[in-house]
């Protein structure tokens, strides 16, 4: 991402401007789809970085324990939501049916219990706010959210 | 009579389950999670009895109700319990029982990395679609197929008392899983006697010591997943005085493959079994074999299709079923090959409507218990199902 930008900055000088304004958006655009779903945590959570191998376990529901011992609690959106189809897709590599089928699996021969789903994107962040030891995933986390953002590495 | 009384009390069950679910709290606070489905089929087939009286008519008497409750006191522990209702035929009346109970202990958690053991009543891993084969919205379609899960199997195989060692492992976009279980069948059900005498002669079985073990990897974010599911069931026949069958061991030595390819709107699912039977008590061995592949088509999030095409024989050295056969049976009994295709939509996340034509040559998957009057080689069948999950 950086160096995509740094390149973007140094031919800003000898480019005309509407080839410059085109490539400026494709960038955006770039970045927007690159970062196009945040994950976040409750702000006790101790870790600032997971893994793709742990996003993973966390939102598989196999994970159930941060490195310091706190219980993990996974809040989600519904099936159809776009946010949701964007985070497997993006940050998991999963396809949304996916991962439903893994949970109807496990919560149906009681190898594990469900993440708690909610309605909208601010009911999640407030969620997520209020539960230690959760975590979720929003479209863009704002500046005042009361939640931590992780980094999916 | 009983039986539309019957159909009536499963569509209540999930008309009440539909009215009912926005207000139960599946998340009940304190680490305590309740969850439950229910289903109704209707089937009729052009000759043969499968799962009722299917035969010119339409079977009601399909129906599954389960719920179940699982309590987290802490990371590293999980109580399950299940209880399920089951009608089918005459093989099940919708007597409640446990499906299972457990408790899990976490041995190793660092994260990506999961050991636990459980011990209790268990869930037998048998390849993709076992440990939920009850629960409707688990399934590729209205009924498993028949080549790899028979229904004829299903309570001896689903669960058992035992104990299991689990373990998930998750690196970058790959996962294994695996599972190795002790456990003691409960085999005290009379097709059981169908299956390994293979007539009901009044004897019973009963469970010895046996083992089952999984293992499950997927690769490149579960577009490609494969699994080997393989083991030694055994149990001791029990004969009834006077019982013509003596006493001895019979058993399953399963070896099954299993293979899936994801893609977003396609699934390609394949499994084969070969089964080694050992039936003591009359000197019978074989290998039994049952295969099946299937594409499913999801045009849109809340519609599939489905197609698949499926074989099982009970011999593999007699594909014609001659050998197989005891007292003048009909040479196709043991052997089912059909084509299935259905279509499902899901009118809610939690509510689906699936109806599925079955063209059938031989009888292999059918119980006696249902055709007294005995079978026809080539039939179809019809299934219609309602689905509920909360």
């Amino acid at each position: 991402m950086t160096p995509a930008w740094m390149s973007a900055v140094r031919i800003r000088g000898f480019l005309p401007g509407v080839l410059r304004g085109g490539l400026l958006l494709v960038l955006l655009g770039l970045t927007g789809l690159a970062a196009a779903v945040d994950v976040v945590a409750h702000r006790g959570v101790s870790v600032g970085a997971i893994s793709l191998a742990s996003a993973r376990a966390l939102f598989g529901m196999r994970q159930v324990k941060w490195p310091d011992g706190a219980q993990v609690r996974v809040f989600v959106l519904a099936d159809g939501h776009p946010v949701h189809a964007a985070f497997c897709k993006e940050k998991l590599n999963l396809y949304p049916y996916q991962l439903r089928q893994s949970w109807d699996r496990l919560v149906f021969s009681g190898l594990a219990q469900a993440p708690t789903e909610v309605a909208s994107e601010e009911e999640l962040i407030a969620r997520v706010a209020a539960t230690p030891g959760a975590i979720g995933y929003v479209r863009k986390v704002r500046p005042h959210d009361p939640v931590k953002l992780l980094d999916v590495q | 009579m009983s039986n539309n009384r019957s159909a009536r009390v499963g569509l209540a069950g999930i008309l009440l389950a539909l009215t009912c679910a926005p207000v139960v709290a599946v998340d009940l606070g304190a680490g305590v999670q309740f969850h439950g489905f229910v289903s109704q089929g209707l089937i009729h087939t052009s000759d043969n009895n499968f799962g009722g009286t299917s035969d010119d008519g339409i079977a009601t008497d399909a129906r599954e109700l389960g719920v179940n409750l699982s309590w987290r006191p802490n990371p590293d522990w999980l109580l399950s319990g299940q209880v399920l209702s089951r009608w089918a035929g005459e093989t099940d009346e919708g007597g409640p029982r446990i499906d299972y109970a457990f408790v899990e202990r976490a041995l190793f958690n660092d994260g990506a990395h999961q050991i636990s053991l459980s011990l209790g009543k268990i869930k037998n891993p048998y390849g993709f679609f076992n440990t939920t084969r009850d629960v409707a919205h688990t399934r590729p379609g209205i009924l498993l197929p028949q080549s790899i899960y028979m229904e004829r199997m299903r309570d001896f195989f689903l669960a058992a008392p035992g104990v299991a060692l689990r373990g998930e492992h998750d690196s970058g976009d790959h996962y294994l899983g695996w599972q190795v279980g002790g456990m003691k069948m409960q085999a005290d059900n009379d097709e059981l006697n169908y299956v390994f005498l293979p007539v009901n002669t009044g004897g019973r079985f009963e469970g010895r010591a046996s083992w089952l073990a999984q293992g499950l990897a997927e690769l490149d974010g579960a577009r490609w997943r494969a699994g080997l599911s393989f083991g030694d069931v055994a149990m001791d026949y029990r004969p009834r005085a006077r019982d013509p069958i003596p006493a001895g061991v019979a058993r399953m030595r399963p070896l099954l493959l299993s293979l899936q390819h994801n893609r977003e709107s396609w699934t390609f699912t394949a499994e084969l079994a070969r089964v080694e039977v050992i039936s003591q008590p009359i000197a019978y061995q074989a290998y039994s074999e049952g295969a099946y592949i299937q594409a499913t088509w999801r045009p849109a999030l809340e519609w599939s299709v489905w197609l698949r095409r499926e074989g099982m024989h009970f011999n593999v050295d007699d594909k014609a079923g001659r050998r197989y056969t005891v007292r003048g049976q009909e040479t196709y009994r043991g052997r089912t090959h059909a084509t299935v295709l259905g279509v499902r939509h899901d009118f809610t996340p939690d509510l689906a409507l699936s109806a599925e034509w079955h063209r059938i040559e031989g009888v292999g998957m059918l119980s006696p218990q249902d055709n007294p009057d005995g079978f026809t080689k080539d039939w179809d069948m019809v299934l219609l199902q309602a689905a509920y999950r909360f």
